[in-house]
């Protein structure tokens, strides 16, 4: 069989066909556009917040009195530099401050601007600061979402926090934070370390907790071991516990969308094989009249199998264009929501392209083959019929 | 040469519903004769077209055609002789109703390895022959019953077949258009090709390019 003819042939009837092959299509496509966005969102996310968790300490060291975190002294950060193995302890300074007129929750960080060993994370968002103009006065970085707040109730310019004694401490909002750092600082306020102590209401003396690196990966557990020795009133949580709390999180997200998947597949798969199994009497007296004519099954099926990948790849490619586009163009509007989940403030994250290969290769495969199975076996069972009974 | 010998062809066999469609067929046919096969609807005629054309098995017996037995090929080889030693003509016509005439035509040349300008010519040919050249980028599903009859006659002859196998060609053709394609028939006939067309239509008897007319009933000949 020449090629040439047999496609012409092959996408004169695909074009001819078009409205027999619209409904299944449009399914399709829905189907693939639903997956790959969840498979989008999911490696997007994923990939942000384990390199956000990549640029953090190995271990945070969490000062714990009658089962819940207290402030930790500085002064023991002396303590742990001591123990072999441990580099850059610091001080950490955060928390929450409640912002009355919308009942919402901002995490405060405090930044040592002169600090060498600052978190990469913070470095970025502050990469292009001005440190000088920055601390000539009491001044802020805001997150979206705080922006967001702030400008509801007409904070444009600064806004006064309330101090534990009762007293306002105003800042200026210096500038906000990129979109594309929503994920990570959506709810952030950024100041200096002094300044957010006072609004947390942190001796000077004091800190959040403690962050320590550990190179060499095999003295971690002894690390761990001395530093509960040192003080016992401690909480020590290693960069590979949170690791494996966040895998566990997406594995157990991505198990139920992967159930979902099998179950829309499955079912998808069952509507296309009723739907070829029902085979309408003209697909009947097709497969009929191009064997009175000369096709051997072989010739038929081979025609079938293209007719169907052709229909199934341009249904995929166009459920992952739109996917792309939903996710990491438009950013992802309800499913987002539906993914992530907001308690306090709503998050407009916006989706860095994160696209893994490997999964687009088996979504293709997982939606191809049964695709074409579908098709195909009611498909054979006609044309092994004779041409005659088939053209009735 | 087309030889038929004690074919039998047999539905539902061993069921309740068992029915014997064609009872011992001894038939030959000549090479380049007209033959008729007559009888009214549900006497086996057209089972015994499609058995001669390969579209159904026979439950015994075998067809020799050119000394080759055709009764019992597998699908690939029973495909190749279709596309290579017959062509067909059906009472409802069975056209891509969407595609337009040349393509339609150019259907059975797709298996056969043929480039775009060898199919270009041989459908010219053959829409030709059928005189339907001139609606030649009509689609089928606008044209009329005789148009259609002429499309199916350019397809059955594309690829110059040396046996032409029609099934109740007139039973949707007014007597124009029947006598039309009695003309061209008379045509093919001229050209050497074996025509074998089962009917009950009355007005292919006393034609005079008709070699032999074979009667069946209840799926046996009448002698």
């Amino acid at each position: 069989m020449k090629n040439s003819t047999f496609f012409n042939f092959l996408f004169l009837l695909i074009y001819k066909h078009k409205s027999k092959h619209i409904a299944i299509s449009l399914i399709s496509v829905l189907i693939v556009f639903l997956i790959s966005s969840v498979l989008f969102m999911s490696s997007s996310i994923q990939k942000e917040l384990f390199s956000t968790l990549d640029a953090q300490s190995d271990f945070v060291v969490q000062k714990m009195n009658q089962g819940r975190i207290t402030n930790i002294p500085n002064s023991w950060i002396e303590d742990f530099s001591q123990i072999n193995g441990v580099k850059n302890v610091q001080q950490r300074v955060y928390g929450q401050y409640y912002f009355q007129p919308s009942k919402k929750y901002f995490t405060i960080v405090g930044v040592d601007l002169f600090e060498e060993n600052i978190n990469k994370n913070i470095k970025k968002l502050l990469s292009k600061l001005n440190i000088s103009d920055f601390l000539e006065k009491d001044s802020m970085i805001i997150g979206n979402g705080v922006k967001k707040q702030f400008d509801k109730f007409y904070y444009s310019d600064n806004y006064s926090f309330k101090l534990s004694n009762r007293e306002l401490k105003k800042v200026l909002i210096f500038k906000d934070l990129p979109k594309a750092s929503n994920l990570i600082a959506n709810d952030l306020i950024i100041m200096d370390i002094s300044l957010a102590k006072e609004i947390l209401n942190i001796n000077e003396d004091e800190s959040s907790d403690i962050i320590l690196n550990v190179p060499n990966e095999l003295e971690r557990p002894n690390v761990k071991v001395e530093l509960i020795l040192k003080h016992l009133d401690i909480r020590v949580i290693q960069k590979e516990d949170i690791k494996k709390a966040y895998e566990n999180l997406y594995n157990y997200k991505g198990g139920i969308f992967l159930i979902l998947f099998i179950i829309v597949m499955i079912t998808f798969v069952l509507i296309l094989y009723q739907r070829y199994t029902m085979i309408s009497s003209s697909d009947k007296k097709e497969i009929g009249i191009l064997k009175a004519v000369g096709w051997s099954i072989k010739d038929i099926i081979k025609l079938k199998i293209f007719e169907t990948f052709i229909v199934a790849f341009l249904a995929f490619l166009i459920g992952i264009i739109f996917a792309y586009i939903f996710v990491f163009i438009l950013d992802a509007p309800f499913l987002s929501n539906i993914f992530l989940g907001f308690h306090n403030l709503e998050n407009n994250v916006s989706f860095i392209p994160n696209i893994s290969f490997s999964s687009i290769v088996t979504l293709f495969i997982f939606f191809i083959i049964p695709f074409i199975s579908a098709v195909l076996i009611p498909v054979w069972k006609i044309a092994v019929i004779d041409a005659q009974e088939s053209m009735k | 040469m087309i030889k038929v010998n004690k074919l039998n062809k047999v539905f539902n066999q061993n069921t309740k519903k068992e029915f014997h469609a064609l009872k011992n067929i001894n038939i030959q046919i000549k090479t380049s004769s007209c033959v008729i096969l007559k009888g009214v609807s549900g006497s086996g005629k057209s089972t015994l077209l499609s058995i001669l054309g390969t579209l159904s098995k026979p439950s015994s017996g075998d067809i020799i055609v050119n000394e080759d037995s055709i009764a019992k090929l597998p699908d690939l080889h029973a495909s190749a002789f279709r596309a290579k030693n017959l062509g067909f003509i059906f009472q409802s016509y069975n056209l891509f109703n969407e595609l337009d005439v040349s393509e339609n035509v150019s259907i059975p040349l797709i298996p056969l390895g043929f480039t775009k300008k060898q199919i270009n010519e041989k459908v010219e040919i053959a829409l030709n022959l059928a005189n339907i050249k001139h609606k030649e980028n009509e689609t089928v599903l606008n044209l009329s019953g005789g148009e259609k009859q002429r499309v199916a006659i350019a397809r059955a002859l594309v690829n110059n077949p040396d046996i032409i196998l029609c099934d109740e060609p007139t039973a949707n053709l007014d007597t124009n258009n029947s006598l039309k394609f009695i003309d061209v028939m008379k045509k093919l006939k001229a050209l050497k090709k074996t025509i074998i067309i089962a009917t009950h239509d009355p007005i292919f008897d006393n034609l005079d390019f008709v070699d032999d007319i074979i009667n069946i009933k209840n799926g046996e000949i009448l002698e």
